[in-house]
């Protein structure tokens, strides 16, 4: 293993969060993990963007679904030498999807009107907004190298894919670690 | 070559003697090797449809389904293979990719241990971390939630076609088939129909063979994995076929209730005994109830039961009616309770029916499915012991000849080949008019008729109702020796009932015992009330709101016992939850009552009668 450290940045697309924190659940082991890694810009930390220089692995969660997760996916993708697709929504389109078998418009109406919380809503409209698209796995928009599927992927699984790569190894999920119920 | 003959094989290097007629899947299992399937099921014809199950056969141009080709002699397969695994890796891919497989809502999903879905499990095994072909959840395939008790997520099919087998091959319903070509195809009810409006009739065989979550139990949904469930063989109560069942609990809940293929039934149920057995039912009654003042009110045990004793002991008469839903123990306590302590003889049944039981060999419901001629004479089996219809069709299905005696139209009707009024058989073939018919070459009278169906055909079967004339049952004896007889009983336990001495029966009394456990009132009430009325009852219902003294019962899943079915079996009833603590079993509480007017029974003597029975 070479003295220099992994560098390691992550972003989230459209998901819930969940693999992040699934991420932060590997624990103690994290420590371990920082002696050989280093982590970089993560929505969970103070720098959100992965540096213009780039990092060894990119990481991200949730699915494409509109024209700001594309641009922040193309974008990990140029700044990264392995790309992980972290979860379900990344790996496979996951729950946002459902957002596109119904009525898309009946979908928005729901969320910024009807919703029980909601006064005088009304489906935002500023064209300074991200314009919506399919919604779709991460590897339809940039290619990946590594899939982690899972809703969320175990602590262990994440733990078990970036010592691998950290080792220099593919990391091939199977048994307990690929469940990706 | 004979079924029996062996065939020397070898799987993976190991020597495998099959049988000839097996299958390469089925030689396979045998010798301990698994070949993974879809399509597949061990009690469905098999369709080759999924491509799971690739081999490599030597000599062979391309893999071949295990589930499909059948053995032969020097055959050398090769099961585990990276040739193998890859076609089965990309036969999945293809699988995931037709639909949209979002596992994470999905009931059935779970983890490589506990999952329900064979997709999934086979995903695992394989290392499918991704998919290579996008799914495009677009497709228009609507949830059909049209039925009450199950649902179709048209996007989670694997087009399998299991359900269409168990359809036509098992219930021979002939509902589902496939609509569309390609891409496209999927499983459709008659012409497309919304299921609840189609000729479906909710049996949920195909919910039990789905190996996906397409069909999912509304009730048992996200209640528990396969892997979390206990599984009970027991018997069905709900009619006196007594189907074999197989009952999902867990933590004292009763999930589900699947059917036994190893059972009579051949894993058949039907809707009664699928999903209605485990619908909520009215209000439980869990406290004895006593009348007062004209309203019933909660009273305890001591209360309610010095009350009985001491009513039926001051009544002139007294008469007792039981459910035939019961079993031969608590009826075996409730004769002995009124033979015994109270010296009446006026105890019977609040239904149920039994034909003579005495007409010739007695059938078993195996033999219906592989009979080649039937006759049906009175009763609607399709709608009283719809399991025994299914078996019918079936076998009309396979080409067996269908008679069906009746005064009225059935169910079974559009199926026989032959019609006849019970007239028509009951002179066994010597009626007054027969001159007549002869000399103007009338049709030879329906004696005749049936006598030579049934004499022509190899493993004939008469299925037989109540409520016939002497004279047909008379005609019936008269029939060949190789006829098999099965009678289509109406009342669970009644046959039961009947070897204790109990029928349907005019009771009178002044004071009325009802023993009705889990039965609810039909159409008929079954019974007036009398000057003193006891009803013991799982709930509350018109019969309770009639009883001077209301006593609880336990349902027929807390019973333990035994019922005999229609072949005459005795089948032991298990108890799959536990009854609430303020409900006793039926006989402790007519011990009770029995104790009380100073005739202590033992249960000893009760299950004495009961094993005779």
């Amino acid at each position: 293993m070479s003295s220099k450290k992994v560098t390691v940045a992550s972003d989230w697309l459209a998901g819930c969060a969940g693999c992040h924190m699934s991420f932060l659940d590997i624990d103690e082991r994290l420590v371990n993990l920082l002696q050989v890694a280093s982590l970089h810009a993560t929505p969970i930390t103070d720098f959100k963007h992965p540096p213009p220089e780039g990092v060894d692995v990119g990481i991200l969660e949730g699915a494409v679904n509109n024209s700001a997760t594309e641009e922040v996916a193309k974008r990990m993708r140029e700044r990264c030498k392995i790309l992980i697709a972290l979860g379900d929504c990344a790996v496979f389109g996951g729950i946002p999807t459902m957002r596109d078998r119904g009525c898309r418009i009946e979908a928005l109406r729901r969320a910024y009107v009807e919703s029980e919380s909601t006064v005088d809503g009304k489906v935002p409209d500023d064209p300074a907004l991200a314009v919506m698209q399919d919604c779709r796995p991460l590897d339809q928009v940039v290619d990946v190298d590594v899939y982690l599927p899972g809703c969320p992927p175990s602590a262990d699984a994440i733990f078990y894919a970036l010592t691998s790569l950290v080792e220099g190894k593919k990391p091939q999920l199977s048994g307990k670690l690929l469940d990706w119920h | 070559m004979s079924e029996s003959a062996l065939v020397n094989i070898t799987i993976n290097g190991q020597a495998v003697q099959a049988r000839a007629g097996q299958t390469v899947m089925q030689a396979a299992e045998a010798a301990g090797i698994h070949v993974p399937g879809l399509c597949n099921h061990p009690h469905l014809r098999p369709e080759g449809s999924c491509r799971v199950c690739l081999v490599d056969i030597e000599r062979q141009r391309t893999l071949q389904p295990s589930c499909t080709f059948p053995v032969f002699e020097g055959m050398v397969v090769q099961t585990d293979t990276e040739k193998v695994h890859a076609a089965r890796r990309f036969a999945l891919q293809m699988i995931f990719s037709e639909r949209s497989h979002y596992c994470m809502y999905c009931q059935s999903s779970g983890t490589s241990e506990d999952t329900d879905c064979e997709l999934q499990k086979l995903g695992y095994e394989y290392g499918l971390d991704s998919w290579s072909y996008a799914p495009d959840y677009h497709k228009p395939w609507p949830l059909d939630a049209s039925r009450q008790y199950f649902v179709m997520d048209p996007s989670r099919c694997i087009l399998c076609r299991r359900c269409i087998r168990a359809c036509s091959d098992v219930v021979a319903n002939h509902t589902l088939g496939l609509r569309q070509r390609g891409a496209r195809t999927m499983i459709s009810a008659d012409d497309g129909s919304p299921f609840a409006e189609s000729s479906c009739v909710e049996c949920g065989t195909c919910l039990q063979v789905c190996p996906t979550g397409a069909l999912s139990d509304r009730r048992s949904a996200y209640m528990g994995h396969n892997a979390q469930v206990k599984r009970t063989p027991a018997a069905c109560v709900g009619c006196a076929v007594g189907c074999g069942i197989e009952a999902l609990t867990r933590d004292n809940q009763l999930l589900r209730v699947e059917g036994d293929w190893n059972a009579g039934n051949g894993g058949l149920l039907c809707r009664r005994g699928r999903f209605d057995v485990v619908e909520p039912q009215p209000k439980r009654v869990l406290k004895p109830m006593v009348r007062r003042g004209g309203t019933l009110q909660d009273a305890d045990w001591d209360e309610a039961l010095a009350l009985v004793a001491e009513r039926f002991a001051a009544a002139d008469t007294v008469a007792g009616m039981a459910s035939p839903r019961l079993t031969n123990e608590s009826l075996a306590a409730f004769t002995c309770l009124f033979h015994e302590t109270l010296g009446s003889s006026e105890v019977g049944l609040i239904n149920g029916e039994v034909p003579p039981l005495d007409l010739g060999t007695p059938g078993r419901l195996q033999d219906i499915g592989g009979a080649d001629c039937i006759a049906v004479v009175g009763g609607d089996p399709l709608e009283d012991q719809p399991v025994i219809g299914y078996m019918v069709r079936r076998a009309v299905d396979n080409g067996a000849k269908l008679t069906v005696v009746n005064d009225s139209p059935t169910a079974l009707e559009p199926y026989a080949q032959l019609h006849l009024r019970p007239q028509d058989i009951s002179h066994n073939g010597v009626s007054p008019f027969a001159r007549l018919r002869t000399v103007y070459h009338l049709r030879v009278s329906g004696i005749s008729q049936l006598r030579s169906t049934l004499e022509a055909a190899e493993r004939p079967i008469v299925l037989y109702a109540a409520g016939m004339s002497a004279t047909v049952y008379a005609a019936l004896r008269a029939l060949p020796r190789k006829v098999g007889f099965l009678p289509l009983v109406k009342g669970t336990n009644a046959v039961g009932a009947l070897r204790l001495g109990l029928t349907c029966r005019e009771l009178r009394g002044d004071a009325l015992y009802v023993l009705a456990g889990d039965d609810m009132p039909g159409e008929d009430n079954g019974w007036r009330p009398r000057d003193f009325t006891v009803v013991q009852a799982a709930y509350q219902s018109e019969w309770t709101d009639q009883a001077d003294v209301v006593l609880p019962a336990r349902i027929w899943s807390e019973q333990t016992g035994h019922v005999v079915n229609l072949e005459g079996q005795s089948l032991p009833v298990t108890p799959l939850v536990q009854a609430p603590k303020s409900v006793h079993a039926d006989w402790e509480t007519l011990l009770q009552v029995s104790m009380r007017m100073g005739n202590a029974l033992s249960y000893d003597e009760i299950a004495d009668i009961s094993r005779a029975v």
